[in-house]
């Protein structure tokens, strides 16, 4: 258990010195954009941030899918800990798409087809933390929780696609697209890097949130056999 | 607000997002392990 925590704790010091390394490349170390100036640094925060939230929502998908098959409570605690986290990721994405919009677009929001799906998708798994939260039986809550994470899936290629398939304010992939990253180098380099440091966050964030659904199956477990037991 | 406010703005949602989603978490972890060592004494207790 103390060596468990101490790797915890070495996992959680990573992320923390990655994403400082990465605040500091992408806000001081970074020439400032020719077109957009200083508030393109933006980027640096709202690309990783959806970057990370795709990956949670993917690994819910998986995980849910899984649960499906095997009806194991250890593969759900995966799934419900990745979407709490990808919630977090998407609620940064939304917050620092705004703000980044105001000063480029001239407006907070905007119904383009990427940012209302962003929306759409945010809402969704909003959603399924309600039903998990309001769920009386485990076993229904995960399965209710792993047919709405399924559903969320092609909630997300469509997000990914909006900006092809419809005419857009917010720009085109540049870093995901046929013919390979669009950016110059000395934005590509920090842009993964920072993407690396969030989803090292995120490894750690999934990690912590399981261990903490492991101890509530356990804890109710204690509960149970008390029961029998009294 | 200049180009640095929103930088600042964006930035600063952001950490107190994250930062709060990991005192959030770690309060809960907190709270479970301290309900489970609870029980487990009890049980020890009532099996003794």
């Amino acid at each position: 258990m103390a060596r468990l925590s101490f790797a915890a704790r070495l996992h959680g010091g990573a992320a923390a010195l990655l994403l400082a390394v990465g605040l500091y490349w992408g806000l001081l170390a970074v020439p400032a954009d020719a077109f957009q100036g200083e508030v393109q640094r933006i980027m640096y925060l709202h690309v990783p941030s959806v970057s990370t939230a795709y990956l949670a929502i993917l690994v819910t998908f998986c995980a849910s899918i899984l649960y499906l098959w095997k009806r194991d409570l250890r593969i759900d605690a995966v799934a419900h800990s990745s979407a709490e986290i990808g919630v977090v990721f998407l609620g940064i994405t939304l917050a620092t798409g705004a703000i980044w919009g105001k000063p480029t677009w001239g407006v907070w929001w905007t119904w383009d087809a990427r940012l209302t799906v962003t929306a759409i998708v945010f809402t969704m798994y909003v959603g399924y933390l309600m039903v998990r939260a309001f769920a009386e039986e485990p076993q229904a809550g995960a399965r209710y929780g792993a047919v709405l994470a399924v559903l969320g899936l092609p909630a997300i290629i469509l997000n990914h696609f909006a900006v092809q398939w419809w005419r857009t304010l917010h720009q085109p992939s540049s870093l995901i697209r046929p013919g390979g990253p669009s950016v110059a180098p000395v934005i590509l380099w920090p842009l993964v890097f920072n993407i690396v440091a969030m989803l090292v966050l995120y490894s750690y964030f999934l990690l912590e949130r399981v261990r903490l659904e492991r101890i509530r199956h356990r804890a109710a477990e204690s509960r149970l056999k008390r029961g029998r037991r009294g | 607000m200049g180009s640095w406010g929103f930088v600042g703005l964006a930035y600063g949602v952001a950490s107190v997002a994250l930062i709060g989603y990991l005192l959030f978490l770690k309060g809960r972890l907190r709270g479970a392990r301290e309900e489970f060592a609870a029980l487990e004494r009890e049980g020890g207790r009532r099996t003794r």
